[in-house]
């Protein structure tokens, strides 16, 4: 039993850690673009994104399952029912939240520190780099709770996965099966493994975080 | 500097995950079943997909457990080789559309009508359908109450044609509670609101150590016969359906070693087998059963 649950806890990791990489990748450059000049344009689209945050993991599970199908537009790839699906998924979910969180993180810092590096004679592009290096530790955790969310949702991996063991079986997907099964304990069990992983994961993120 | 650092890391885990991800995603005979939940979560499926790949190594299995209802529409959509299904009516319908090759019957039970203990309709020793008919009218004076799947499952299916049958409509009623969820939650639901509800054997005996409050109340009656088919996803429907694949694994299953496993499935745990196997073939009667079932759902 435990070796299963090993395995489960690598995948999951794995999967949301990818789908947090990526989301991250797109998601502050997009803050950083949003957050550099106020205009009517880019509130707007904040707002949409801010909107975004709350959209069910199964919708997006439903309309990327649509998608991925095989007889759905971008079937001949043939990743549903993969991890490579429940990756983009995820990174898909989170992307609102990042975008939303880390454009708040950046706003702030921007009052102050771009000000600042301006007034001095730094040139606009000086500027932007000083305020992303100096808002780093926060940005992380903006990233830190994307990646949470990612590893604890649970629509998008059922759709996307199917819930193959072996294959596409994460942490969350296992709880609801062991559920239906009858099987509580074990349930409770993997959820406290769940926990500890994302309580581990803060740790660890804020550690490098301090010291970068 | 340290910051560089970090990125580099990252982007280095990163593409070793997707290389691992898109490497285990190849793998080169795969057979993707859509199952039904009742079947998937007694754990016999695993048992049989063990003992298939001791003669078929390089095989993966791979079951997606959802409704009867929703596994078809997955394979229709071109997303199975193969589906197992319990629900003749929607099978018929997928069977009619060319979108599964002739299927074969490999199991049965029973559904069983569970209730709470005291009984508030007195259904006990009832024929099925009057005992259905005999919930709705307590129902309907507030005595009792019903729970449904709610969910498009083959148990969903079977509910409905029940009610049908017996000539009544409970639909809408302040009695007649719709889920929307899997067997066990419903059971559980039922068992918490001291409601009827119509149960696969299967789940029930799995859970029934949990359902203090529910008792198998009926458990006998062809209506309730509940018949396990395997099909093969149409490739002329369906392109890049693993054809050789999924007809090897159906023969496997219709094998006396397959059947031998399904037989004695549940005995060891819990002294009492939950399927019963089709050794040989089905029956006229159990052919018969399946055909007038599919018949009803058309209308």
């Amino acid at each position: 039993m435990w070796q299963e649950v090993a395995e489960v806890v690598m995948r999951s990791l794995l999967i949301s850690g990818m789908a947090t990489v990526l989301a991250a990748s797109w998601s502050i450059p997009i803050a950083m673009i949003l957050t550099a000049k106020e205009s009517e344009f880019r509130r707007t689209l904040l707002d949409v994104a801010n909107a975004l945050v709350a959209v069910p993991t199964v919708i997006i599970g439903l309309v990327l399952y649509l998608l991925f199908s095989r007889s759905g537009p971008l079937g001949f790839f043939g990743i549903l029912y993969t991890p490579i699906a429940i990756t983009i998924g995820q990174a898909v979910l989170i992307t609102p939240l990042i975008i939303s969180l880390s454009a708040s993180v950046l706003r702030e810092t921007k009052s102050g520190i771009w000000e600042m590096a301006v007034s001095i004679g730094a040139t606009e592009r000086q500027a932007l780099i000083t305020m992303v290096t100096e808002s780093f530790p926060r940005l992380l955790t903006t990233i830190l709770v994307g990646f949470n969310r990612a590893i604890g949702e649970l629509g998008v991996a059922l759709m996307l996965g199917g819930n193959i063991k072996g294959f596409t079986r994460v942490m969350t997907t296992v709880i609801a099966l062991e559920v239906s099964k009858g099987e509580f304990e074990f349930a409770l069990t993997l959820a406290g493994m769940l926990l500890l992983v994302t309580f581990t994961v803060t740790a660890i993120v804020r550690k490098v975080g301090k010291i970068a | 500097m340290k910051t560089r650092w970090i990125a580099v890391a990252l982007i280095v885990v990163a593409v070793v995950s997707l290389l691992y991800i898109y490497q285990s995603a190849h793998y080169e005979n795969v057979l993707r079943i859509t199952t039904t939940t009742s079947l998937y979560t007694t754990g016999l499926l695993d048992k049989l997909a063990d003992a298939f790949k001791q003669k078929h190594p390089n095989v993966l299995v791979q079951f997606i457990p959802v409704g009867s209802g929703e596994a078809l529409r997955r394979a229709a959509q071109g997303d199975a080789d193969m589906v197992l299904s319990h629900a003749p009516n929607l099978e018929r319908r997928y069977l009619n559309d060319g979108t599964l090759k002739t299927g074969r019957i490999f199991a049965y039970n029973y559904f069983i009508i569970v209730g709470p203990g005291n009984d508030p309709a007195g259904i006990t020793g009832m024929e099925p359908l009057k005992a259905m008919a005999a919930i709705y009218t307590a129902g309907e004076e507030g005595k009792a109450k019903f729970v449904s799947r709610a969910d498009n499952s083959g148990t969903h299916a079977r509910e409905l044609m029940l009610w049908s049958l017996a000539g009544v409509n409970p639909s809408g009623k302040s009695w007649y509670l719709e889920l929307g969820s899997d067997m066990a939650q419903t059971l559980m639901v039922a068992n918490e609101k001291g409601a009827y509800t119509l149960s696969d054997i299967g789940t029930y005996l799995k859970f029934s150590s949990r359902l203090g409050e529910l008792k198998p109340l009926i458990d006998k009656g062809d209506v309730l016969l509940n018949i396990y088919s395997v099909y093969v996803v149409n490739p002329v429907k369906v392109p890049a359906v693993n054809e050789k694949l999924a007809e090897a694994f159906m023969e496997f299953i219709l094998s006396e070693e397959g059947q031998r496993i399904i037989e004695e499935y549940g005995i060891a745990e819990y002294g009492k087998p939950f399927f019963n196997a089709v050794i040989g073939g089905p029956t006229e009667k159990l052919n018969d059963a399946w055909e007038s079932m599919a018949e009803l759902g058309m209308s």
